[in-house]
């Protein structure tokens, strides 16, 4: 059938549930639903009889599949390995191409994030106006009081300026060059985050890495793709393989983006062709973390930890993109266990989802509360003064509910904490 | 179908959000653990509190219609598919740790909390509870109580209806009644509480329950014994018991089971092994020492072919992770899966080994055995696939051979999963009708109008 054609392609992952339901534990949306279309045996299970033509793509069941933070929790702890987020994309993917994206996600997916300069002139215009929302803390904001009936939403701050207009397009170290990277800058660090880009950069210079930043580089497409929207998620994937071409290594600071980039193989292949060139291009790309530890292969005892941050307790989050899209958990662990002046304490639930799960926060931002709750009563159990992570969506969300907590806690990218 | 007048009654007494009535939320109540038994409810009902549970369960009295609870919804006999459509009372919402009692070794729950979630509770407090159904991280109380569910623990530490005190319960009629109570003895006339424990939800709806608890012992031992033919495996089990020592957890993987897990996660068991069995001492520090150096001796002397003790807790998890993955490996590799729950008293356990294996040849099909060895209760499961018709009626010839050759050593029917839907069809044959009849006096008892999940044990 021509309309489930993404689903076809993952019926087998589908089939592979064998209904036990012990998805149900691990799954934060179900935790705080208890309901059964929360939770992945429902999802499989409906999807199935898409696939079978017994269920449409009701309103209803938009909401079940929208309902997901792809978090893959269940995915990790299937005793079947049943891959479940793929069924939900896919799923997704199959209702946007039938039912069309709606207005919202359809304007700003199409005419905004797959235009990079049409983004960065929207960027700029909500940042000059940004100074309407008070600040929340860090650099998150919230609504003014008069129109907070509205709800109590946090969002990130702009930055007063964007990453793309202060950077370069190669730095190249003092020495002979080990290798030649290509920064992938991402919304979020170009938008918010610039100087945490600057930082990355910086870094890597310093250890001998030629680092190019093309121009031409766009959104990675997560929230593009995993909402469903595989044409422009291939467009974007496009923009990025040729603005990447000539470098041996593609390093991102923000964990979504290096899953993201990495993952254009798996969800979004039309044929053998992109089949081919996706896979060939994930395997050029990096998580800064990862890099740091795996290929430039530093030492965490030889770095040199930052004024600030000397005497404090730190403790690790691990976004989902990290610890179960890229199987990266040791790596910012042996940098934070390394590095000497700070302590770490692990934290009992570090990798529980945050709750941010993209654009999930914008539609469900009452269950992005609650499942943050939980991970605040994890940081709290640590008593660390610094909670660590290398996802900027994660950190905007901590920022964000460690702040209404009324906790002390600062949040900072691990890249953040040595010079 | 239920009268739209109704469905608003159950808004008013638990609140809209906790009815559901959409195509795509009856659909996602039609199904428990198992594979083929699918029925919709008309409605799916959250309740709160025991006293909208019988507001709920009087209204539906009144009107005839079906309740069928349901927690989890990880049992695998039906036993939770609501068979009559009707009302799915979904006790998820029900899901409070009431209270621990420490000096009393015990806790209050209500139905719809999950196993996992008390041990974890429990464990920061140095007790557990024992019962152990492997589907922990997703069953609920109520539910473990309904089918009186067991685990691989259940060898030195019995099932769970030897770890519930009391309970509340709300009758078809609308009732709430507490039954037992909160003491280990208690002799005030008939033992009813023993009735609603494995009664699958029949009888009435649990609201609450006080459980009985153990603390956690401080030490435990693995003990890894290797086997060249399975029958001797069965009577390894039953020397070690025999001799004085009795293990918390001995369980059973046979070659198949062993081939598929070495598959998906080696973690070096001998593929060239008929038979596994993985014993665990519990206990305090020296007696479990005491209890490991017997084990061994024990399976040396019975003909294990070779004995391995895990170097440390991480070596010993990864043993008992591969046993757990064991049911997936076997789910994993066959588009319909027989999974039997048949029990013998142990020293038959070699004899119904046999009997799997010669009717695996008999009627050409695969039979795999995995279970908690130590009490008897095997998984035997037959791989077969339901659009396969003449390979499925042959499976089928296998597992009414492998039932009633286990009635025939002197077992039961099912040892911890229940009757449900699935055993339905042979609980008639292995049951004395004098004691079907009298069963069902207690159900029109307590049902008259047989509202409470209605079409499950007997047919």
């Amino acid at each position: 059938m021509e309309d489930i054609k993404e689903l076809k392609r993952v019926e087998q992952y589908a089939d592979q549930c064998m209904k036990c339901g012990f998805c149900s534990f691990f799954c934060p949306v179900y935790q705080e639903e208890r309901t059964e279309t929360a939770v992945a045996r429902g999802k499989n299970y409906l999807t199935k009889l898409i696939i079978k033509g017994e269920q449409e793509f009701t309103p209803e069941m938009a909401g079940i599949i929208g309902k997901c933070l792809l978090c893959k929790r269940c995915v990790a702890n299937c005793p079947a390995k049943t891959q479940s987020d793929r069924v939900v994309v896919a799923a997704r993917a199959d209702m946007v191409r039938k039912k069309g994206l709606g207005f919202i996600k359809g304007f700003v997916f199409r005419k905004v994030m797959a235009d990079r300069s049409a983004m960065g002139r929207y960027a700029r215009l909500m940042q000059s106006f940004q100074w309407l929302f008070p600040k929340t803390g860090g650099n998150v904001r919230h609504l003014p009081d008069f129109i907070k009936s509205m709800g109590k939403r946090n969002f990130p701050e702009l930055s007063r300026f964007f990453l793309r207009d202060r950077v370069k397009s190669i730095y190249s170290p003092s020495g002979k060059p080990r290798m030649r990277v290509g920064f992938f800058m991402g919304c979020a660090i170009d938008f918010v985050y610039p100087d945490l880009g600057l930082k990355v950069i910086d870094f890597l210079v310093k250890r001998g890495v030629e680092v190019v930043v093309p121009k031409e580089q766009n959104c990675c497409g997560a929230a593009v793709y995993f909402s469903g929207d595989f044409e422009t998620g291939r467009q974007l994937a496009e923009a990025n393989i040729k603005a990447f071409r000539d470098v041996d290594c593609i390093v991102s600071a923000c964990g979504s983006c290096s899953s993201t980039l990495k993952d254009y193989q798996k969800y979004l292949p039309e044929n053998e062709d992109t089949q081919k060139r996706y896979s060939a291009f994930g395997e050029k790309v990096k998580d800064v973390t990862e890099f740091v530890i795996d290929v430039l292969k530093v030492d965490p005892s030889t770095l040199k930890l930052k004024k600030e941050f000397e005497g404090k307790t730190v403790t690790w989050h691990d976004p989902c993109h990290l610890v179960r899209y890229q199987n990266i958990k040791e790596q910012p662990r042996a940098v934070l266990k390394g590095l000497k002046g700070i302590t770490y304490a692990e934290m009992p639930n570090a990798d529980l989802c945050c709750g941010m799960g993209g654009s999930f926060s914008v539609y469900h931002y009452d269950l992005t509360k609650k499942i943050a709750a939980k991970k605040m009563d994890g940081i709290k159990a640590t008593g660390a003064d610094i909670v660590v992570t290398a996802c900027p969506g994660c950190m905007v969300n901590l920022i964000d509910n460690i702040a209404h907590s009324g906790m002390p806690q600062k949040v900072h990218h691990l890249l953040e904490l040595a010079e | 179908m239920i009268k739209e007048s109704l469905i608003g009654e159950f808004e008013k007494i638990v609140g809209k959000e906790n009815v559901l009535t959409s195509k795509e939320a009856l659909k996602a109540y039609s199904y428990d653990g198992t594979t083929n038994w699918i029925h919709e409810p008309d409605v799916v009902v959250f309740p709160t509190s025991s006293a909208q549970v019988a507001a709920v369960v009087k209204l539906a009295n009144g009107e005839g219609i079906p309740v069928t609870p349901r927690g989890g919804g990880t049992n695998v006999s039906g036993g939770s598919v609501p068979w009559h459509g009707g009302i799915v009372l979904c006790m998820t919402k029900m899901n409070k740790i009431l209270k621990i009692d420490k000096e009393n070794l015990s806790a209050t729950v209500e139905p719809g909390v999950v196993l996992q979630d008390l041990t974890l509770r429990l464990a920061k407090e140095g007790l557990f509870f024992p019962p152990d159904p492997q589907s922990f991280l997703g069953a609920t109380m109520g539910g473990i109580i309904s089918e009186n569910a067991g685990g691989p623990a259940c060898v030195k530490y019995g099932v769970t209806k030897q770890y519930v005190l009391g309970i509340e319960v709300v009758l078809a009629s609308g009732d709430i009644v507490s039954l037992g109570g909160r003491t280990l003895k208690n002799v005030v006339g008939y033992d009813l509480l023993h009735v609603f424990i494995s009664a699958e939800g029949t009888l009435g709806v649990i609201t609450k329950a006080e459980l009985k608890l153990n603390p956690l012992p401080p030490a435990r031992n693995t003990i890894v014994v290797v086997y060249d033919d399975v029958a001797k495996a069965g009577e390894g089990v039953f020397r070690v018991l025999e001799n004085g020592v009795v293990p918390d957890k001995i369980e059973l993987i046979d070659n198949w089971v062993i081939n598929r897990i070495e598959e998906m996660m080696p973690i070096g068991l001998p593929k060239d092994a008929d038979a596994v069995l993985l014993f665990e001492a519990d206990g305090v520090p020296e007696a479990v020492e005491k209890e490991t150096e017997k084990i061994v001796e024990i399976a040396r002397k019975y003909g294990a072919k070779d004995v391995k003790i895990p170097k440390n807790a991480d070596e010993a998890n990864k043993y008992w992770l591969a046993r757990k993955a064991g049911f997936a490996a076997v789910f994993g590799k066959a588009k319909t899966v027989l999974a039997e729950d048949v029990t013998v008293p142990r020293g038959r356990i070699p004899d119904l080994i046999r009997k799997c294996r010669e009717l695996a040849k008999k009627y050409d099909v695969e039979v795999t055995v995995l279970g908690h060895a130590g009490d008897g209760n095997l998984h035997p499961s037959i791989l077969t696939d339901i659009s396969n018709k003449e390979h499925y009626e042959r499976a089928v010839k296998a597992l009414e051979g492998i039932i009633e050759g286990a009635v025939e050593l002197g077992g039961v029917l099912s040892g911890e999963h229940g009757i449900g839907l699935e055993k339905q069809k042979f609980f008639n044959k292995v049951t004395d009708p004098v004691v079907v009849e009298m069963m069902k006096g207690v159900k029109t008892l307590l049902d008259p109008g047989n509202i409470m999940n209605p079409g499950k044990i007997w047919n």
